[in-house]
């Protein structure tokens, strides 16, 4: 019976791991190797307390979790600004690092590594020491249910929807206010604190901590079963966990071998189970949104089919006002003297410009003439080389993108850069922040789940913060008249509803200045009128609107002044009929109009 | 003294980077050209040397014909795993492709090399590639082995960024590398030249596990480690460089390598390469940028000049 114990001890221990590695890959997408070497940190941590400091089993796993996820925030520095495939390398390096380092010092064993000399004691719980697998079951279970309850928590939230904001689109995710940079940490550190506690108990049940018990390709081996089991999927973790742990003994147990070579006949079966397992089933397991216990599913992981409609009916009638309730005409934006050059190429020199309340200002040009990348500039995607921008009487320049979107200046992207996996109202709901200047308000600086304080030690104030969330994303979602459409996955709505669900997301971060880019170019005429409504709305609801736009239409119909650029400079500002006037313009950007 | 130290230390660097620049080569233009992560690079290192040793050691074949067969079977191995393996799982599962690719080459090599093992058993193997001679240069010594490594790598990378450079099935590998879809619409099929480029960065790999089983010994379990400075070379010189670039980086690793020898003992010389590696990593991406302004900077001066 021991021998079965040992098998879900180990499961148990691994499952840790997957969860936890989950939430890293799955969640956040970032992706990493190294979870055994966080592991081997925990268990040295703990091999080395144990045997020096003679220390008790709560205080080394303390200490192990905490050590092995301060190492996690260190890695997680360099790991900010890094593609998905040099995180690979480095998280390669941080095992290898781990390893030579462990195996290298003489106080720590060497190759060999440290021997227990005591068993785990829990007291002061009861259960005293754990000498035999069947004693460790319960423990284990409850230590991944612990595991398993916080991944959960932080994943099915608001900081949850973060990370996977940050997963398919880090750009979009900081554009709309969200501190990527802190939550990556965070989610870095907790990950690899509960990879070292993994590697405290695997020490404790091993009663050993060697570098090959935490080698690169037990990594591999976590790596593979999280795959496996299903990304985004905790429950797909356990179970991927439980699948490749138990194909070993499985073999050994069907397949009657010639003792000689059964391990490497195992080995055999299971490298090509591996192969066969992710070919059979790629998405893992359990995919994203799959329930083990109803096998019932959220709305749709992957674009389905497209959900064509008539044009939008925008109902701006029951709209909530905007903050915007200062006076028209007031200037909220003043640009001055803003510049930028990559390499030898001015690609903006010297722009001023102010835009004010109430208005719509376009920028238009011929192509490559830099509206596109003042925009960048404005919100910061892009770092000025010199020149001011005044938000609101406050210099902004050079401030992060999310920064500044919180103080009131957002963009659309022309390619709308909606997170295809998630609803309409988890979009629209990314960009609705309550704003908290409380500094335990950590790691978002806002209200309610996106911060772990509100999320796990004021579960009523989070629930409360999520639910005016949803109430306002559906309030937008009806103001653009996609209320239908609300739990469709962004992916599977047409080019003209994902341009509208990303206004009802701009108006979600409920800043003061929108910088909408082509806001209707790649759209049927049927839906052009609808969206030039809305944008109108914005306009009279108190915003401070400017455009980028090739339709001369469009432009004429909405703008009340135009910026005309051309090669990275400002050649004429006014209202639109002054500048057609202007038979030069006419001539090189207007045509014959 | 110590410079005769440096010196010996230098060209053990210089033939322990041209072995990592060979797999950083085959690694990068596979990684790079095909976007497959492909692990199994390990297998076809290992099982180019068994079957080169197997032919040379027990059937008594010349080492230049049971190299060239080890060679062949290496290159049939990639393409296979290639077409029958990453292939039809990388259009099965769509945007997940490169963590799957990953995972099931993880499988190809756990099953392939456990396979070998089987067959040929967990036993030392030997192999002899040219007769060894130990050759003196000043107060330096190396055997004709470490000369034949060198010059063999450097060779089959000037013969690679040739082929790239100067023939049209190079520039249709470039092409495949610079833009997929669009070389699909100039006429080139991806699909072939994903096999062409699996078969090329094969020859290369299975080359640095005969040359490691000549240096060393014919083990299973021997490219384990080879894997993981493929990868290393293979970013650290970027997968879209010419080969010269990821050559250069590899004798960059084997050099930081050999030569932090002479401060710290050996076991400790890997640790001085992943912090290297580390330390690159934290940097890059600032001083990529400070330095291309910097020359554009230069640039521009110089024109105004």
């Amino acid at each position: 019976m021991d021998y079965w114990f040992d098998i879900l001890n180990l499961v148990l221990i691994f499952s840790i791991f997957t969860i936890s590695l989950n939430l890293l890959v799955g969640y956040a997408g970032q992706v990493s190797v190294a979870h055994a070497a966080f592991g081997a940190i925990g268990g040295y941590i703990a091999a080395y307390l144990s045997a020096k400091a003679d220390c008790g089993f709560w205080t080394v796993l303390a200490t192990g979790t905490a050590g092995a996820g301060i190492v996690g925030v260190v890695m997680s520095l360099p790991a900010l600004r890094l593609a998905p495939e040099y995180l690979v390398l480095l998280t390669i390096a941080v095992s290898s690092i781990v390893l030579t380092i462990v195996g290298a010092v003489p106080a720590l064993g060497g190759a060999y590594g440290m021997v227990a000399d005591r068993a785990a004691d829990l007291s002061p719980l009861s259960g005293g020491e754990l000498l035999f697998p069947h004693q460790w079951v319960l423990p284990l279970i409850g230590f991944t249910v612990f595991t398993y309850l916080v991944c959960h928590r932080m994943g099915e939230s608001a900081f949850g929807r973060v990370l996977r904001g940050i997963r398919d689109d880090e750009v979009a995710t900081r554009a709309l206010g969200c501190n990527i940079f802190a939550t990556k940490v965070v989610v870095f550190g907790l990950t690899s604190a509960f990879a070292g506690l993994a590697g405290v108990l695997l020490y404790f049940y091993n009663q050993i901590a060697s570098p090959s018990v935490y080698g690169l390709n037990v990594s591999l081996k976590i790596f593979a079963m999280t795959i496996f089991g299903g990304l985004g999927n905790f429950a797909g973790s356990i179970l991927g966990a439980a699948v490749l742990q138990l194909l070993q003994p499985m073999l050994e147990k069907i397949v009657r071998l010639d003792p000689g070579h059964a391990f490497l006949i195992q080995l055999v079966i299971y490298g090509l189970g591996l192969v066969v397992l992710v070919r059979v089933r790629p998405q893992g397991l359990l995919p994203e949104g799959a329930s083990l216990w109803h096998w019932r599913r959220r709305p749709q992981a992957t674009p389905a089919t497209v959900v064509e409609t008539d044009a939008p009916a925008i109902s701006p009638a029951g709209a909530s006002p905007s903050r915007g309730a200062g006076q028209m005409d007031e200037t909220i934006l003043k640009v001055r003297g803003l510049s930028k050059s990559f390499g030898g190429i001015h690609a903006v020199r010297g722009l001023d410009f102010d835009l004010s309340r109430g208005r719509i200002t376009a920028l238009v040009g011929p192509n490559g003439a830099g509206k596109t990348t003042v925009f960048n500039l404005l919100t910061g995607a892009l770092t000025p080389d010199a020149g001011s921008i005044e938000l609101l009487g406050e210099n902004v320049r050079g401030l992060p993108p999310d920064r500044i979107a919180r103080k009131g200046m957002v963009r659309s992207f022309q390619d709308v850069r909606l997170f295809s996996r998630m609803t309409a109202a988890e979009n629209v709901m990314l960009g609705i922040h309550e704003a908290a200047a409380e500094f335990w308000r950590w790691p978002s600086g806002t209200r309610g789940g996106e911060n772990l304080v509100d999320l796990f030690l004021r579960p009523g104030e989070a629930r409360r913060v999520e639910e005016r969330a949803r109430t306002h994303a559906l309030e937008l979602l009806h103001l653009v008249g996609l209320a239908s459409f609300a739990e469709t996955p962004a992916g599977a709505l047409s080019f003209g509803q994902q341009k509208l669900v990303s206004f009802a997301r701009l108006l979600g971060t409920d800043a003061d200045v929108l910088l909408l880019d082509e806001p209707a170019s790649g759209i049927d005429s049927r839906w052009v009128d609808g969206i030039l409504d809305l944008v109108a709305f914005m306009r009279d609801a108190g915003k401070t609107i400017c455009i980028v736009e090739h339709s001369l239409h469009v432009v004429e119909r909405l703008a009340d002044t135009a910026i005309f650029m051309e090669l990275g400079r400002i050649t004429a500002q006014g209202t639109i009929a002054e500048l057609t006037r202007d038979p030069r313009l006419a001539e090189v950007y207007f045509g014959t109009v | 003294m110590w410079l005769q130290q440096v010196a010996q230390l230098a060209v053990a660097g210089v033939v322990n980077g041209s072995f990592y620049a060979l797999l950083g080569v085959g690694f990068g233009i596979i990684l790079g050209v095909t976007g497959r992560f492909h692990y199994a690079f390990a297998l076809v290192f290992t099982l180019a040397a068994f079957v080169t040793s197997t032919l040379e050691s027990a059937a008594g074949w010349p080492a230049a014909l049971a190299a060239a067969a080890g060679l062949v079977v290496a290159a049939l191995l990639g393409v296979a795993i290639e077409r029958f393996i990453y292939r039809p799982l990388a259009l099965f599962s769509g945007p997940l492709s490169l963590l799957t690719v990953f995972i099931s080459s993880l499988g190809v090599t756990i099953a392939g090399v456990n396979l070998i093992t089987l067959i040929w058993s967990a036993e030392s193997r030997t192999l002899t590639l040219v007769p060894l001679i130990s050759l003196q240069a000043g107060d330096v010594t190396f055997t004709s082995l470490d000369l034949f490594l060198v010059a063999t790598t450097w060779a089959l990378i000037a013969a690679l960024a040739l082929l790239l450079r100067a023939t049209d099935l190079g520039r249709a590998i470039r092409a495949a590398r610079g833009n997929p879809a669009l070389a699909r619409i100039m006429g080139t099929d991806p699909g072939r030249i994903y096999l062409v480029v699996f078969a090329i960065g094969s020859v290369l790999c299975g080359t640095a596990g005969i040359l490691n089983g000549a240096r060393f010994a014919v083990l299973p379990d021997m490219g384990d480690r080879p894997v993981v400075f493929a990868f290393v070379v293979a970013f650290l010189g970027g997968t879209h460089r010419s080969p010269f670039v990821i050559g250069i980086a590899g004798l960059f690793i084997g050099l930081v390598e050999s030569l932090s020898g002479y401060w710290v003992t050996p076991q400790w010389t890997s640790l001085v390469v992943f912090t290297v590696l580390f330390a690159y990593l934290i940097l890059h991406p600032l001083d990529l940028r400070a330095l291309r302004t910097l020359v554009a900077a230069a640039r521009l001066s110089t024109r105004r000049a």
